[in-house]
């Protein structure tokens, strides 16, 4: 039964909240003839629609599977706990926002996992849609149940959960799968095991249960045993090569209600040349690749036709870092200043940030300006490869209290590796010299109110980069320096400090580094109705630590254990282009205190041009790891 | 370029599942809608200019409607059939524009709103359609403005102007005509409130089993005569 055509809908969707979420029917939705297609996907984004319909990979790829006259690809997300509760209680179906069919009727269901506290969500979608969360259980008439986003560079933790991983960017692949699904149906050869041993050669596919995990007596890995020797040893990411042509939606599905990012989002380029230690982004996501102005100023105007938004934001990892940022802005103020369109840029490097950024851009204009030091020293700043002083901070907030601005917020790090109190007292510092520079300039040219925000999170260490290895802090080791940070502010009237909880950190730190060994942890947490564990009214620590005692698993083997350097590491089993040479070197820079120059200065051979890509700052390749120094 | 606005009322419906979205979301919606529409629009100056527009009587959530009022503000005169077309080729079937035209009337013109409200509810008959249009003869009617028990009671006679109940295929048919003036607006929800705790209608702990809808179809200015 579609949701909307149940009897008495209203007497629920009237007890809720925001029942705009489940109505479906947006604007710019595509519908198609159910018999008309060859094969139906499912979209799923496991959160709420508000953020689900702001990330720009689903909107995306709803566009390039749509694009295809076989396929038709519809959204789900997850319902919030107030509509759960009434569709566990009168026996209501998870359903599309399109179609209003229920999930179980799907060829394919993708799921976006964008990070790692989202898995609980995803397999209680799963269930809800009356689909067994572990790929061994599935039915023939099961949908084949794929995974993408940025949690898949490490897919160990979910392995069981997931027929298909897609590793990489998902344009084509998604594509190529749904037309091996056709041909296989249509030939008559299509069963869930041929299906997914033909898959897993499909470059940028992993299919885990196709692999055996061998672990030594310590509880480390020890191999990936493929079951079939025409298998992948390793599994390569998967990127666009040209972003200028590759498709881009001409039109986006318009929410009646608000969500997060409610606005046009032009991509002006993957990748990154920065290289920040810690960041998992900016190794993942490379090479960088451009796409031109005249490509994305074409697109944002056939956008602005379309959805008639009045703000058009810019992003990637680093913005300023675009080559031609100049010629995007000028060739977008030509009309958008006429239309009132408004241009917001979401990340500003410190060492960037102008005066005519300030100008052209309105969230720089209005509302608050937020930098990312990162860290309180240089030698710390050093041993991250952030590369920003101390004097490149004090010149952007003097143009921030020139402009007019009076809050300035600050991002930074606690426990990150080789860090001592000095440098934990230097954040406070750092804030304190903010509220000087302030002091500094002429009574009259003050802005009103300086109030400076520290705001800290706690160092996770992620896969595929160079800290993959290091150990994180115990929660008490996190909290006294949570502890010590705030002794060391002394002026509290115009320095705010917030700080993240270290137990979310250490649970993400958990999945981020995990193997397969967790997933009876989680299929448990899903069983015992946890959910949302982003959303911190429902993050349960303490309930987490218990079901992982339950399974037997030790979370200190992921988090506090400092992995060797020559240990399998789960996500070895992937492929991201970076190497793990470049990744080593790169640890010792960081305990030599030695920066990296960033790729446009010169290439410092990671590895990732051997994957290609068009308008990117990378030297061909040559068979090797780069050019080298 | 901001000469004196112009003002379009466009009357427009919000039916089906767009009942469920609430007044401020119409708004955001309606923005996009116009901008798209490629309307001559006036917009407020300031920081983050964007274009006017005022709605008459505001909906609630779960209300369906047939004549909704919104007055959008034009730098110049456009013409209004071709308005219509370019605003419908940008809405969806269940949001579309009914009419648009230069009034002649203000929107504190309008003074009553008549509307449908069916209810299904267990035990609907002949019987209690004559119990509902007793109950409506009361000398008072006052309702609790809360959800909850205990809040302020509301008089909401003088606010009614007819309400007559009738039994058809098993549901009980609410016909009534409620203010809409901006002071003393009467939410129909008020109206089920009074027969539920009057006559104990819809009283089901299970949602599934009973309902009711509300739709908006006609309005009116001071002397009854229909407010365009
Ligand atoms: S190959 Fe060289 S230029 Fe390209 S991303 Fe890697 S380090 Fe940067």
């Amino acid at each position: 039964m579609k949701l909307m055509e149940t009897p008495h809908i209203s007497s629920i969707l009237k007890s809720i909240e925001k029942p705009g979420r489940y109505i479906g029917g947006e604007y710019n939705r595509i519908m198609k003839d159910v018999d008309a297609v060859k094969c139906r996907f499912a979209f799923a984004f496991p959160d709420t629609y508000e953020i689900g319909m702001s990330n720009l990979g689903v909107r995306i790829l709803y566009d390039v599977l749509n694009k295809d006259p076989d396929v038709w690809c519809e959204r789900v997300y997850a319902p919030w706990t107030d509509m759960l509760e009434k569709m566990k209680e009168y026996s209501i179906p998870l359903t599309t926002q399109e179609s209003g069919d229920e999930l179980g009727c799907f060829d394919l269901i993708g799921f976006s996992l964008q990070y790692e506290l989202c898995y609980t969500t995803a397999l209680a979608m799963m269930k809800m849609a009356g689909i067994p969360i572990f790929t061994k259980d599935r039915e023939e008439s099961c949908p084949i149940i794929i995974g993408g986003g940025p949690c898949v560079y490490n897919p160990e933790p979910i392995a069981d959960f997931f027929d298909v991983i897609n590793v990489g960017e998902g344009e084509e692949v998604l594509l190529e799968i749904c037309h091996l699904y056709i041909d296989m149906k249509e030939r008559g050869e299509y069963t869930r095991a041929a299906f997914l041993r033909a898959a897993s050669g499909i470059e940028g596919v992993y299919v885990p249960s196709l692999y055996d995990v061998i672990y030594n007596d310590d509880g480390t890995i020890r191999e990936f045993v493929p079951k079939y020797d025409e298998l992948p040893r390793r599994i390569k990411k998967r990127i666009i090569e040209d972003l200028d042509t590759v498709s881009y939606p001409e039109k986006l599905v318009m929410p009646y209600i608000e969500t997060v990012h409610d606005r046009i989002v032009l991509e002006i380029y993957r990748g990154c040349i920065r290289g920040c230690r810690f960041c998992q982004a900016g190794m993942v996501y490379r090479p960088i690749r451009e796409k031109s102005p005249e490509v994305l100023s074409k697109c944002a105007r056939c956008l602005y036709d379309s959805t008639g938004y009045d703000e058009i934001s810019l992003i990637s990892l680093s913005i300023s870092d675009y080559s031609k940022l100049r010629e995007l802005t000028d060739s977008l103020l030509e009309w958008t200043d006429e239309a009132n369109v408004s241009l917001s840029l979401p990340s500003l490097r410190i060492d960037s940030f102008s005066e005519e950024l300030m100008q052209k851009v309105s969230s720089v204009r209005t509302g608050g300006i937020t930098f990312a030091p990162e860290a309180g020293t240089q030698r710390l700043r050093d041993v991250i490869n952030k590369n920003v002083t101390e004097e490149d901070l004090m010149r952007s907030v003097g143009i921030a209290f020139r402009g007019g601005k009076s809050n300035v917020k600050l991002y930074f790090m606690n426990g990150l590796p080789t860090e001592t109190e000095e440098d934990i007292k230097g954040i406070a510092d750092l804030a304190g010299s903010v509220v000087r520079e302030y002091y500094r300039m002429p009574k009259e040219e003050r802005p009103r109110g300086v109030g400076v925000t520290i705001s800290v999170s706690c160092f996770v260490p992620k896969p595929f980069t160079p800290f993959q290895w290091e150990k994180q802090d115990s929660y008490e080791t996190l909290m006294e320096k949570q502890e010590y940070l705030k002794a060391c502010i002394t002026d509290r009237k115009k320095i705010r400090y917030t700080y993240h909880d270290a137990k979310v950190s250490r649970l993400e730190a958990v999945f981020a580094r995990g193997d397969r060994r967790l997933a009876p942890a989680i299929a448990l947490a899903v069983e015992e109705g946890m959910i949302f564990d982003a959303w911190e009214e429902y993050f349960d620590y303490d309930k987490w630590v218990d079901i992982f005692a339950r399974c037997g698993i030790d979370i200190d083997f992921y988090t506090t254990r400092g992995f060797a350097l020559d240990e399998v590491l789960p996500w070895d089993i992937i492929d991201c282009g970076v190497t793990k040479e470049f990744l080593l070197r790169e640890r010792e820079r960081a305990y030599a205190e030695k920066t990296t120059p960033s790729c446009k200065e010169h290439c410092n051979g990671c590895g990732a041009n051997k994957l290609g890509g068009k308008n990117r700052w990378c030297p061909q390749w040559h068979g090797k790891g780069g050019d080298e120094e | 370029m901001n000469n004196t606005p112009i003002n379009l009322r466009i009357k427009f419906k919000k039916v089906g599942t767009l009942q469920y979205i609430s007044h401020l979301d119409l708004v955001r919606t309606m923005h996009k809608i116009v901008t798209r529409a490629r309307l001559p629009l006036w917009y407020t100056e300031g920081f983050n200019p964007k274009p006017k527009m005022v709605f008459a009587a505001p909906l609630s959530i779960g209300t369906e409607s047939v004549c909704e009022f919104m007055d959008l503000r034009l730098s110049e005169r456009c013409d209004t059939e071709w308005a219509i077309r370019s605003l419908n080729e940008n809405m969806t079937d269940e949001l579309v524009v009914l009419d648009a035209y230069y009034p002649e009337t203000k929107h504190t013109d309008l003074k009553w709103l008549g509307y449908t409200i069916e209810i299904d509810t267990l035990g609907a008959s002949a019987d209690l359609a004559d119990r509902c249009n007793a109950a409506f003869l009361s000398e008072s009617i006052r309702v609790n403005k809360k959800a909850k028990l205990g809040g302020a009671e509301m008089e909401i006679k003088p606010l009614i102007k007819s309400a007559v109940a009738e039994y058809r295929d098993g549901r009980i048919y609410l016909e009534c005509i409620l203010s809409a003036d901006a002071s003393a607006f009467l939410n129909p929800e008020y109206v089920v409130k009074y027969l539920k705790g009057s006559v104990g209608i819809l009283s089901s702990e299970n949602l599934f089993s009973e309902g009711y809808s509300i739709f908006r179809h006609s309005a009116y200015k001071g002397d009854m005569s229909p407010f365009a």
